[in-house]
């Protein structure tokens, strides 16, 4: 399979936080979503990519090419949203689009404006003058209208209101839609990433605790609502993790199949992905 | 060379942010050297004062970078570390460059306006290049600085640093005096001034390239 990322045993040592040995593969045509709570190691992970930190241990390829080999024109293929970093907010969209034309070769001004207009972003007002959602409406644009195969977005859908981020996933799922383009990003937003990814990634605590793709979550996990008594019934073996919330207990269950052929009475629902990362990262 | 035109063009934009502003200094700046022309010729003091006032505003570009996080963004895009500290140095260097010019011509033509002539026109220029080099050796200490420790904790160290160099240089001079008694450099300064313009050009490349390379190492070993 034809990957447009690739990283390998990424390992990063902080005084107070270790990445270990993180595993991603993003093959072409696919959106991979990384989740988990903040400090993580999302970001430490989006950084090592993007070359703006060192690392420890491992290897990072873009394009099959150690991303520190990465050329320039190499990086032209690459678009990126980064949830803290843009330009200055005293620029307006069109000074924007003049830095933009020296900075790609491909820029493609008329995507540019005409997305602008559907947006309907003022040209001529500063991005301080936005709101969060807009100025994140202007970055996620600036990562796309160089025609990138390959996009890194670090929360992109922070702040933006449920019409957008809709308007947002429908764009990246066209982006990928070639089958040529990949994207890689973290949320916190689990629910964008449910009618988007086709892997998602959990991280906690600089650890991967769990890798799969969406389909293997529909289809092989589950999550069964009980109340405290019923579940002293359950044994341990039969359950992934258990979260206690007044008397109530959620449990996670793989394969749910099997799991329902020895609790026929309980009834068993696909979980959500916030389900599931409170569950893998707060159950017992 | 585009990206490096890209990276300018945004450090412009900064001023345009405070436009007013220079043009109502600008106008208080003529208004003061016309007034100051009438009792004694000001020309180099115009010019010096011009320079100072207007050259080292560029640091402002680091502030606004450093409020938006910038360098990360830019890093991300199809941008090296050296061209970004590259067009800051040129930046540096082109906005004392281009004050020094229009302050030079803005007191010449009130001067020649006001008091008909310039005396010694020649020496005015060295003197103008003099304070040039002292502006760029000030600039040159506070660029590292802020790639080092930020805008805010750079601006205090580059006051410091080259104090401590000034400083350092006068215990040099003292102890060389105190251990060579009859220690005498035998300067002609009235040479020293004539071939000062080659002074201050040798030195001027030396400060900005030594400058440059310090802070492209920090920002080359810098996690950003």
């Amino acid at each position: 399979m034809a990957y447009n990322l690739e990283v390998i045993n990424l390992t990063k040592n902080y005084q107070d936080f270790q990445l270990k040995k993180i595993n991603i593969r993003l093959p072409k045509g696919k959106i991979i979503g990384l989740i988990g709570e903040n400090g993580s190691g999302k970001t430490t992970t989006i950084k090592a990519i993007l070359n703006l930190m060192t690392y420890d241990k491992g290897n990072i390829k873009i394009f099959d090419k150690d991303s520190r080999d990465l050329t320039k024109i190499d990086r032209e293929h690459i678009g990126v949203v980064l949830d803290d970093s843009f330009f200055s907010p005293i620029l307006n969209v069109n000074d924007i689009n003049k830095l933009m034309k020296n900075f790609y070769h491909n820029w493609n001004e008329k995507l540019y404006y005409d997305t602008i207009k559907k947006f309907k972003i003022p040209c001529n007002k500063p991005l301080k003058e936005f709101s969060s959602g807009m100025k994140m409406k202007i970055k996620v644009l600036c990562a796309i209208a160089h025609e990138p195969k390959l996009l890194i977005l670090d929360e992109p859908t922070n702040g933006l209101d449920p019409i957008f981020r809709y308007e947002i996933i429908e764009l990246f799922n066209n982006f990928v839609s070639n089958g040529e383009n990949s994207i890689l990003m973290t949320t916190h937003i689990t629910s964008d990433l449910e009618h988007l990814a086709d892997e998602v990634i959990f991280i906690d605590d600089g650890n991967i605790i769990l890798d799969v793709s969406k389909e293997k979550i529909d289809n092989e996990y589950g999550i069964v609502e009980l109340l405290e008594d019923n579940f002293i019934k359950i044994k341990k073996e039969d359950y992934l993790k258990c979260l206690k919330y007044k008397n109530e207990c959620y449990i996670l269950v793989n394969p749910k199949h099997d799991f329902q052929k020895k609790y026929s009475k309980l009834k068993i629902r696909k979980p959500t992905l916030e389900e599931l990362m409170l569950l893998l990262v707060k159950g017992e | 060379m585009n990206t490096i035109k890209g990276l300018l063009t945004k450090d412009l934009y900064v001023f345009r942010n405070f436009k007013s502003n220079i043009i109502f200094s600008i106008f208080m700046f003529i208004f003061l050297i016309t007034v100051g022309s009438i009792r004694r010729e000001i020309f180099t003091f115009g010019s010096i004062l011009f320079l100072i006032f207007f050259g080292m505003n560029s640091i402002s570009s680091f502030s606004y970078d450093e409020n938006a996080d910038s360098d990360k963004y830019l890093l991300s895009l199809p941008i090296t570390r050296k061209e970004i500290v590259l067009s800051k140095y040129l930046f540096v260097f082109l906005n004392s460059f281009v004050s020094l010019i229009i302050g030079i011509f803005i007191s010449f033509v009130i001067t020649i306006l006001v008091r008909g002539k310039i005396d010694n026109l020649g020496d005015s220029l060295r003197i103008c290049l003099i304070a040039f080099t002292s502006v760029s050796f000030l600039m040159c200490a506070n660029v590292p600085c802020i790639y080092k420790w930020g805008v805010e904790k750079g601006r205090m160290q580059s006051v410091v640093i080259p104090a401590l160099f000034i400083f350092l240089l006068g215990i040099f001079g003292s102890l060389l005096l105190l251990l060579f008694p009859g220690f005498y450099l035998n300067i002609d300064l009235l040479y020293l001034f004539k071939i000062s313009p080659y002074i201050c050009l040798t030195l001027n490349i030396l400060i900005y390239v030594i400058s440059y390379l310090i802070s492209y190492k920090i920002f080359l070993n810098k996690t950003i």
